[in-house]
């Protein structure tokens, strides 16, 4: 009889044991899926590119303390799990940034989404112990900003959306954008027969009026049904074909204008709004709320309150908490929340503290709403990608911290002192006409040619806020 | 540059001042960006009058040339003197010998000590100087302090790539107060484990030597020599270099501990309830007594490393005891 070599069998148990370290660390894999929500032109394609870029290169993340403890080994994309979502085209936008000369990507019109595969070394001796490497997948998506703003339908009726669709029309600048549809509704008696062309005439009147709404002098944000400005495929469905009608127009009749209306409604809000809630948003962990804070400064009083309410109300539609893990194994929830001031570039970097300031006024009560429900909150004021430089110049004897870059539409680089946020509430000083210039800037020639990821402001300490915990 | 200045002023509304196009009225007088290109050009206003000497290019080498033949000569000439001086005053008499090179000795040493207090001053002052950059979190300041700092460790070859990866790291738009913290993560902390290894290196030495010797008198030099040797490591790894007698306030914190020492004995009893009396009990009030003063010197060298930052701790980042306490527990399984 032949003894086992001790030696022998140490060596194929320690294979075995690998080879179950290496299971256990497959299903092990943490996923993380980041909301990235945000009103139109708030920035989120070009965010989520940033995240991606970044976190694949992995240079310029010196706060994301998985880096900073040389624990961060590498990023790389997969695949998403849903294999029915179009993919993000993450190569397409970096290219479009890189491009010579470099320039923005154009508005998203769908839903997309990708997921990163972000691979670390454990932070805890214990956890390195069995798993020497972890793996967290991170799922992204993208899609057209007007969208969040169905959120808030949700848990409306057509009855009650209407009321405050038309009170929302009755201040200007909304009533002078809406004349013509008014006019329209103005000739419509509440008991008309359900007629098809006259519910199609209303409705295009009615988008005309969101699209007047968006881009008027006041950029409102409270723009609804989103699906009217940024059809994706729906564009022409019965399902676009409805408006609101004042109270007592029969929407509860069937046969009539009204019944029409509140069905098309009803059936918007189960096809389109909630499948598109319920595919993307439903289960999130990690949320991160972008605002275009100086965009609205820039247009001042009225649309910042617009912006105020409209975030205020898709925030709602969340479920925010604690994360304990009975919730992780039962649903989940969203247990962190970030709202980010985006362009924070557009203004020197000494105003950025001012900036952040304002953000957590203008979201206080959004923030605490979520605070209230036990999730984390935190406030930032960042840049997806860098276009300007902070310089000091002297003008009229006085030194002013100006910034410098070049400004969308332009070829060649300015300096630009773009106006300075005030630190208290007092946003417009009276008898100044346009208080604020924020201009966009082209993304800078050259940018992320260095190969350490795309330039930006805090994406780092925002990333760690979002991840941190997960790449302990 | 400062954010207080901006507040201050009347309202500035919002302008362009193209620098391609320069019209009379609004053109910038200079534009100074306050990367690192602006600190840049302060450093080298300090050598602004070799810069323009430097500016006629046939004197760019002969000048410092120049400079440093005469400086060597009378390094030469001094050396000459002192050991000439040194050989007359032994000729002369023994005693006279003597005296001259303990006087020269001390001058020396106390040369030495003056800079290393210096050193420490410095230190002391840059912890300061980040703690209130830390505070106000303005803009633009914090460059500076980084230029200082790298000023201060400009001779260290083991600090030179993260000393390179941080002029890479920072940026224009990082607050002083991330600038900091950027200087604290990925200068400092590189040191700080470096300076912790020396922490439980000496305490283990200690805890161990005491454990073993047999009288308290040897018990006192041990833990006399040990902690004064951790000190200068910890001091000499963040920059400080301190001389033989090294600065009054590591001084006073060691003689601190070393009153402690004596104690020891006594406290060597509530040691081993503490730790549990399943050794041998003969032994473990030595034991005991080792793993305090293993403490002690722990202490001792947090205090150190607490002292000789340029940037102080942070709460997240605070060197604790609870390792050291971890690593010492394995003591008494290598004395039995």
């Amino acid at each position: 009889m032949k003894f086992p070599n001790w030696n022998q069998l140490a060596q194929v148990g320690e294979q075995a044991l690998g080879q179950v370290n290496v299971i256990a660390g497959r299903m092990l894999e943490g996923t993380l899926r980041l909301g990235v929500t945000g009103l139109r032109r708030s920035g989120k394609t070009v965010f989520v590119t940033s995240l991606i870029d970044n976190l694949i290169r992995g240079g310029r993340l010196p706060f994301l303390d998985a880096v900073a403890s040389n624990r961060f080994l590498a990023a790389r994309l997969r695949a998403s799990p849903d294999r029915t979502a179009p993919r993000f085209p993450y190569e397409k936008y970096l290219a479009a940034l890189t491009a010579t000369p470099p320039h923005w990507p154009a508005a998203t019109t769908g839903v997309s989404q990708l997921r990163l595969a972000v691979r670390f070394t454990p932070g805890s001796g214990l956890r390195r112990s069995v798993q020497p490497m972890a793996t967290l997948n991170v799922d992204v998506i993208d899609y057209p900003g007007e969208w969040l703003m169905d959120l808030p339908m949700l848990n409306q009726s057509y009855r009650d959306w209407s009321a405050l669709t038309l009170e929302l029309m009755e201040r200007q600048p909304r009533r002078q954008l809406a004349a013509r549809w008014l006019h329209w509704l103005g000739t419509v008696t509440p008991d008309l027969r359900p007629d098809e062309s006259l519910a199609r005439e209303g409705a295009a009147l009615y988008t005309d009026y969101l699209h007047a709404c968006r881009r008027s002098q006041a950029s409102l944000s409270l723009v609804q049904p989103g699906h009217f400005i940024e059809p994706g495929d729906l564009a022409g469905t019965p399902l676009l074909a409805f408006c609101p009608l004042p109270a007592g127009s029969g929407e509860h009749r069937a046969q009539s204008l009204g019944g029409l209306m509140n069905e098309r409604f009803e059936a918007y809000k189960t096809q389109v709004v909630r499948r598109f809630f319920v595919e993307h948003f439903a289960r999130l962990d990690r949320q991160i709320v972008l605002v275009d804070v100086l965009g609205m400064l820039n247009a001042g009083p009225t649309a910042l309150y617009d912006m105020r309410m409209a975030l205020t109300a898709c925030l709602e539609a969340f479920h925010h908490g604690r994360a304990g893990w009975v919730s992780r194994l039962t649903g989940h929830e969203v247990d962190r929340v970030l709202f980010a001031a985006t362009k924070a570039d557009h203004v020197a970097a000494g105003q950025h503290a001012n900036l952040r300031n304002l953000l957590d006024m203008l979201v206080s009560e959004a923030r605490n709403a979520i605070r209230f429900e036990g999730a984390m909150v935190d406030t930032v004021a960042l840049a997806a990608v860098k276009c300007t430089e902070t310089v000091t110049t002297e003008h009229q004897g006085r030194k002013l911290a100006c910034i410098q870059g070049t400004p969308l539409g332009r070829q060649r680089p300015t300096v630009l002192f773009p106006g300075n946020i005030p630190d208290g509430p007092d946003l417009f000083p009276e008898n100044v006409s346009q208080p604020y210039r924020f201009l966009d800037f082209e993304p800078p020639a050259g940018v992320g040619r260095d190969g350490r990821g795309l330039p930006n402001i805090r994406l780092d300490q925002a990333l760690n806020f979002l991840l941190g915990d997960y790449l302990a | 540059m400062s954010n207080a200045t901006h507040q201050a002023s009347a309202w500035q509304p919002p302008v362009e001042l193209d620098m391609h196009h320069p019209d009379p009225a609004a053109a910038p007088a200079a534009v100074a960006a306050t990367t690192a290109a602006a600190s840049a050009a302060a450093r080298a206003g300090e050598a602004s009058g070799l810069a323009a000497l430097a500016a006629w290019p046939q004197w760019s080498w002969t000048v410092p040339a120049f400079f440093g033949g005469v400086a060597a000569l009378v390094v030469v000439a001094l050396a000459f003197d002192a050991t000439d001086l040194m050989g007359r005053s032994f000729a002369a008499s023994y005693a006279l010998g003597v005296l001259v090179v303990t006087v020269g000795t001390a001058v020396k040493l106390s040369l030495d000590e003056v800079i290393s207090i210096r050193r420490l001053r410095q230190i002391d002052g840059l912890r300061a100087e980040a703690d209130r950059l830390t505070r106000a979190n303005g803009h633009g300041e914090a460059l500076g302090f980084a230029d200082t700092l790298g000023d201060f460790y400009a001779g260290r070859a083991d600090l030179a790539p993260v000393l390179h990866t941080l002029g890479h790291t920072v940026n224009d738009a990082h607050s002083d107060a991330e600038v900091i913290a950027l200087i604290d993560r990925q200068v400092l902390s590189a040191l700080d484990q470096r300076a912790y290894r020396f922490v439980l290196t000496a305490s283990r030495d200690t805890a161990l030597a005491t454990a073993l010797s047999p009288s308290a008198a040897l018990d006192v030099a041990i833990v006399l020599w040990r902690n004064l040797k951790l000190v200068r490591e910890v001091a000499a790894l963040y920059g400080a270099r301190p001389g033989p007698l090294g600065s009054w306030r590591l001084m006073r914190r060691m003689l601190a501990n070393l009153a402690v020492a004596g104690l020891a004995d006594s406290v060597g009893h509530v040691a081993v309830d503490a730790l549990g009396g399943s050794l041998a009990a003969a032994i473990s009030t030595r034991l005991g007594q080792g793993m305090i003063n293993g403490l002690l010197t722990a202490r001792i060298g947090i205090a150190a490393m607490t002292l000789c930052r340029p940037v102080g701790f942070s709460p997240d980042n605070k060197p604790n005891l609870k390792r050291i306490r971890a690593e010492l527990m394995s003591v008494p399984k290598e004395v039995l």
